[in-house]
């Protein structure tokens, strides 16, 4: 329980310390660190306007998009506090809960009969489709390195694995998880979603239609989704046996740092040009499969 | 320690099928040279001192620095700085190299021998395959040539691999360096087709 309520609070915040880190390393004063949060309480007191060639799948995909969130979160531990649902392979279920919110904006974008936005659903998906093997593999290796095969039991025995290749495992999990966070929220250098230009648009474009209180739980599922990864990418470096208020700490820190890490990458970074997009996703993949072979290999599991 | 050198040496493979810069392909090389120093001297404890130290500096100065510096002499020479003449999207060169990088290691898994290195084999057949997808793929007469050093590293970590048992190979291994080095220097040093602006064509 208490995970998901530090989840709730730093998915909060977690938008405007990118604004704020944005505005800072462009020099400019910028809104502060809750401009997201009053611009979504803005959207929530407005009703929505929906156009006449959409259908039911419109109307519900915002909420069902963001109920699958809230029940994925339900999955991820904090410290040795299991998650409010833990069973073997719970890493499945949490990947098919983002994925089910994922596949119904989709279709909501499909669902307008606008051909912006069946090209963004068409990237959306395609981006997700690549980065799916990279969140899979990492999973397996972990579960393969500890020998567990659930959230919980991962991360609890992830630091008691007690060997040198803890550290190795911890960084290449890092590294895969932020890129896999960028990928999976649409932003900088996948995606930008400052862009004013519907052509070069992945996310932004998909969710043209939607108004109002639609686009504020739109947005909210968005900083959840990036507080969903920050907490795994907690799990993976904070060792699950300290203090929990020392732990609840660290991980407020961690999430400081992970929004400032995307504010950085999108300040200094420029976006990659759309053909390049599959290769860095795939790349990915490639990076995480040294991973889980050098766990086979090392590990003697590997058997012919 | 050599465990993470060789994840390291990987890691470069994969940079390989998925840079675009000439640049970038001669940074990886020079630093693939230094990765085979740290895990040369790391593994090769058993063999004589004076051996150790002609193969240490074989891949430092060779390796590292020579080959990196004939390579970053062409392309100054022909100012052609981009590999944008390749025979197929880089995506499926990242598909290929995932493909090479499975297939090695069921090759390496079959080989089921005590005096060979799984590992060190497993990683030797990718830097092959890695070097044949290069020369496969692309059309410049360059990339063909860092493909081929590629597959010499793969000798080099082959050699390493049964090393141990069979310390001539790793001569093997060092004299195919040195031919290299005046290959490059002989053949597409001075030979290369001047003021074409591409690197596909030797003179007559």
């Amino acid at each position: 329980m208490t995970g998901f309520f530090l989840i709730l609070i730093s998915a909060l915040v977690f938008p405007g310390i990118i604004i704020r880190t944005k505005s800072i390393a462009s020099g400019r004063k910028g809104p502060g660190v809750f401009q997201p949060v009053k611009d979504v309480l803005v959207l929530l007191g407005k009703g929505s306007v929906f156009s006449d060639t959409t259908g039911l799948i419109f109307r519900v995909a915002p909420v069902i998009s963001l109920s699958a969130i809230f029940t994925a979160i339900l999955v991820i531990p904090f410290g040795n506090m299991k998650g409010m649902i833990s069973f073997e392979g719970d890493f499945i279920f949490f990947t098919y809960m983002l994925a089910l919110g994922k596949f119904f904006s989709i279709i909501s974008a499909l669902d307008t009969g606008s051909s912006f936005e069946g090209m963004g659903a068409n990237r959306e998906a395609f981006f997700s489709m690549l980065a799916e093997p990279a969140f899979f593999i990492l999973m397996a290796t972990l579960a393969m390195f500890t020998g567990y095969t659930s959230f919980s039991d991962i991360f609890r025995g992830f630091f008691i694995a007690g060997n040198h290749y803890v550290l190795v495992y911890s960084l290449i999990g890092l590294y895969l998880l932020v890129q896999i966070a960028i990928i999976e929220n649409s932003r900088v250098p996948v995606d930008d979603p400052k862009t004013h230009l519907e052509l070069t648009m992945i996310h932004e474009v998909m969710i043209l239609d939607n108004s109002g209180f639609d686009k504020a739980l739109i947005h909210v599922a968005g900083w959840l989704r990036f507080a969903v990864y920050g907490a795994l990418i907690f799990n993976i470096t904070v060792p699950a046996g300290w203090n929990v208020f020392l732990q609840a700490g660290l991980f407020l820190f961690v999430m400081a740092v992970f929004a400032v890490i995307v504010g950085l990458i999108e300040s200094f970074r420029a976006r990659n040009k759309m053909n390049k997009n599959p290769k860095f996703i795939l790349a990915l993949s490639a990076i995480a499969l040294i991973a889980f072979l050098v766990v086979l290999i090392v590990t003697d599991k590997f058997i012919l | 320690m050599v465990i993470y050198l060789i994840v390291f040496f990987a890691v470069t493979l994969i940079y390989f099928a998925s840079a675009e810069r000439l640049a970038t392909y001669i940074r990886l090389i020079g630093l693939q040279g230094l990765l085979l120093c740290g895990i040369a001297i790391s593994e090769l404890k058993d063999v004589n001192t004076a051996n150790l130290i002609f193969i240490v500096a074989e891949t430092l100065l060779f390796k590292t620095l020579l080959i990196p510096y004939l390579l970053s002499a062409i392309i100054r020479k022909s100012g052609v700085t981009k590999v944008h003449r390749q025979a197929l999207p880089g995506f499926y060169l990242i598909l290929f190299s995932i493909a090479a990088l499975l297939l090695s290691v069921v090759l390496a898994n079959s080989l089921i021998n005590p005096f060979i290195n799984t590992i060190f084999m497993t990683i030797a057949l990718y830097t092959l395959f890695t070097g044949f997808i290069l020369i496969v793929t692309h059309r410049l007469i360059i990339s063909h040539l860092i493909g081929f050093l590629i597959i010499e590293n793969a000798v080099f970590i082959f050699s390493l691999a049964v090393g141990s048992e069979m310390p001539m190979l790793i001569n093997i291994g060092i004299l195919l360096d040195i031919f290299v080095g005046v290959l490059i220097l002989g053949f597409f040093g001075l030979r290369l087709k001047p003021h074409t602006n591409e690197l596909t064509m030797l003179k007559d």
